[in-house]
């Protein structure tokens, strides 16, 4: 499956610098926590936003990159060429992820919108620099979210396990960890903003036993609702 | 063809599919070995896989294959589940790395098995090391046996490459190799794959066999480009009956000698490329917008097991009893007796009986015969370095034979096979490998003749 390598993102110039951090709901549980109160003004000052439109690319495979990117809002997908040229999806980030974590002259893969997405950015030069006040800046800032190293550790969890309906099974799960919600009825809804043939790919599952191993879950009552941009699963 | 390179006609040389050949493997690779060497493959490394199908139901007499004539399908499904044991040590020992970006079946016959069991093949690689939709499948197919309804499920499961065996259309040759399968079987069961638009059909053509004359050898390559297959692969045929007791069945007077032999390979390149086909290697033609004619356009033409290939895996992984599979440098080759296989998979144990791990010059080695093969052209620097200055001469000597033959063209260091003398390109790999070139002199029984 080859997609063409989508426009790289432009900086939206209305988004710019925020005002104040304080409003940042990612920050609660993840980014910026960590930060001392003198560290947090100074991550303040030079931290921009930008907003990534569906389908653009944060990040291109192959091109350089000097930022560390925190996921404010929106999914992104992962995914790198491999040797034979074709695409394999590696990972998704949600809030609170991050992308880019070193600088460097040749990005591992590409980070793509796969809705409207918000991200806060901070040059590495910058982060180093601060690093000599607050020595562990850059490891406090990501403590709380997940790097590409933790999304290849979950890809390759996920694809040791045996048997379609367990690695359907546990992507859902990993997904309602991240991003699922109550729906009011008792049950969780879980996004799936990614295509079907993006789960599969990711997977290693052919698109026909995907669709036909979430029909099983749903008729053994193990999903609850399942439709094209979402699966409801039962309270734990 | 130049009357200098007739001389090279009668030559037995390796076909190359691996370097060293298989015949080199030995006992020094054990499963443990080869499941060790499994574990360090990374993350997202592509694989291609090979399932081998050694069940026919007739004995063709010229066969060289791993194989046997079976008429009770219930063996047939012993050795079904047992591939998927086998997958299943395999998708154990991988613990989620590597992608499978191909999968072959090769035979055998593998349309021996019903489609619903190579389905329950897919469904194991599937579970055991992840199936996608992008996932190039191919299979070779006995005519004879392809059922009615087969060439659509075989397409609905994701076949986009069919490969026939046709061998010959004449059918004095037919009967003389036993193995008689009318033209219009054939043209049936390729207007089958066409209807279901199937775009990489591929025959396999033989020549060397025995009663083949210029004239019957022309009306099969007449025949071959009426039914347009996108590919034509041409092998010789290697008669080599002390190590194949079938080939005994063969009436040895009927075999045509080897000016024929040099004819006839002859006639089917200048006829397919009259055609409109392309040479690819040695042995291969492709249509202009054949994958394999634009991988070689591109550089990026391979040779595996299989012959020259589009497929860029550097790791492959054969199931099946004879299995060769090639990983991290190293080659692992299943039992080749159903017997010992079963006797290793069943018991929850890799078949491995053989194999070998190469060596750094052989590295060297395999690296320069693929690159020659594959692009006709190759840089010798690296070759002659890695040999003592005795033995880089002796590779020298033999190139400078088919230089002043004109088989290939010399500038500084780099060796260009030249135009036409593409069915010459094993007789110039065997010059860049001397250890090969000795025991070829030796063991020339084992091995078949360049044309």
């Amino acid at each position: 499956m080859e997609t063409p390598v989508k426009e790289k993102a432009r900086i939206c110039p209305d988004a710019g610098r925020p005002a104040n951090c304080d409003v940042c709901e990612v920050r609660a549980n993840s980014i910026c926590s960590d930060l001392g109160p003198r560290e947090f003004v100074q991550v303040e000052k030079t931290m921009s936003r930008r907003h990534v439109a569906k389908n653009k690319a944060l990040m291109v495979e192959g091109e350089p990159n000097d930022s560390l990117y925190v996921v404010v809002d929106g999914c992104f997908r992962l995914s790198k060429m491999l040797e034979d040229g074709r695409r394999q999806v590696t990972g998704f980030l949600f809030k609170g992820d991050f992308a880019g974590v070193r600088a460097t002259e040749a990005s591992a893969y590409t980070a793509e919108a796969l809705n409207d997405g918000l991200v806060c950015y901070f040059p590495h030069s910058f982060l180093d620099e601060i690093a000599i006040d607050a020595p562990g800046v850059k490891d406090r800032l990501i403590r709380h979210g997940q790097t590409e190293y933790h999304k290849a550790q979950d890809h390759i969890v996920l694809l040791g396990k045996k048997n379609a309906e367990e690695r359907v099974v546990s992507f859902i799960a990993m997904i309602n960890e991240r991003i699922g919600f109550d729906d009011g009825n008792g049950a969780r809804r879980v996004p799936l903003p990614m295509p079907r043939q993006d789960i599969a790919d990711y997977l290693g599952l052919r698109l026909e036993t995907l669709s036909r191993t979430l029909t099983s879950l749903r008729e053994s009552g193990r999903l609850l609702d399942v439709t094209r941009h979402s699966v409801t699963v039962p309270a734990a | 063809m130049k009357q200098e390179w007739r001389k090279y006609l009668g030559l037995r040389a390796p076909r190359y599919t691996s370097y060293p050949s298989a015949l080199h493997f030995d006992e020094q690779v054990s499963a443990e070995d080869y499941g060790a060497r499994l574990g360090e493959t990374a993350l997202y490394e592509p694989l291609s896989l090979y399932i081998h199908v050694p069940f026919c139901k007739s004995l063709c007499w010229y066969c060289g294959c791993n194989m046997r004539v079976e008429n009770d399908y219930g063996r047939a499904l012993r050795y079904v589940d047992a591939l998927r044991r086998e997958i299943a040590l395999a998708g154990k020992a991988l613990s989620g790395a590597g992608r499978a970006r191909s999968i072959h079946f090769g035979g055998g016959t593998p349309n021996f098995l019903k489609v619903e069991d190579l389905e329950r093949v897919l469904d194991a690689i599937e579970a055991e090391l992840g199936l996608t939709d992008s996932t190039s499948l191919a299979i070779e197919l006995d005519p004879r046996l392809i059922r009615n309804g087969d060439i659509d499920r075989l397409a609905a499961l994701g076949f986009g490459r069919m490969s026939l065996g046709v061998q010959d259309f004449d059918a004095g040759v037919q009967a003389a190799i036993n193995r008689v399968q009318r033209f219009e079987l054939v043209e049936s069961a390729v207007g089958e794959m066409r209807r279901v638009g199937l775009t990489d059909i591929s025959f396999d053509l033989l020549y060397g066999l025995p009663r083949q004359t210029l004239q019957s050898y022309k009306e099969t390559l007449e025949e071959t480009v009426a039914l347009s297959p996108d590919r034509v692969a041409v092998f010789g045929y290697a008669h080599l009956p002390a190590a194949l007791p079938n080939q005994r069945l063969i009436d040895e007077h009927s075999l045509p000698g080897a000016e024929l032999r040099a004819d006839l390979a002859l006639l089917a390149d200048e006829m397919l490329v009259a055609a409109g086909y392309v040479r690819i290697g040695f042995d291969h033609y492709a249509k202009r917008d054949n994958p394999l004619a634009r991988a070689a356009r591109t550089g990026r033409l391979r040779r595996n097991f299989q012959g020259f290939t589009d497929d860029l895996s550097e790791t492959t992984i054969g199931f099946g009893a004879s299995a060769i599979s090639f990983v991290g440098e190293m080659y692992a080759q299943n039992a080749k007796t159903l017997g010992e296989y079963y006797a290793c998979v069943e018991k929850g144990r890799m078949a491995t009986s053989r194999g070998l791990v190469l060596s750094p010059r052989e590295r060297v080695i395999a690296s320069a015969i693929r690159t020659f093969l594959c692009r006709s052209e190759v840089d010798i620097r690296p070759l002659l370095a890695a040999f003592a200055p005795r033995d880089a001469n002796s590779i020298c000597a033999n190139l400078d034979k088919l230089e002043v033959d004109g088989v290939i063209r010399w500038n500084e260091d780099i060796v260009t096979l030249a135009p036409g003398a593409n069915i010459l390109a094993r007789v110039v790999a065997m010059a860049l490998d001397p250890y090969e070139a000795a025991i070829g002199c030796e063991q020339g029984r084992a091995l078949a003749q360049a044309i």
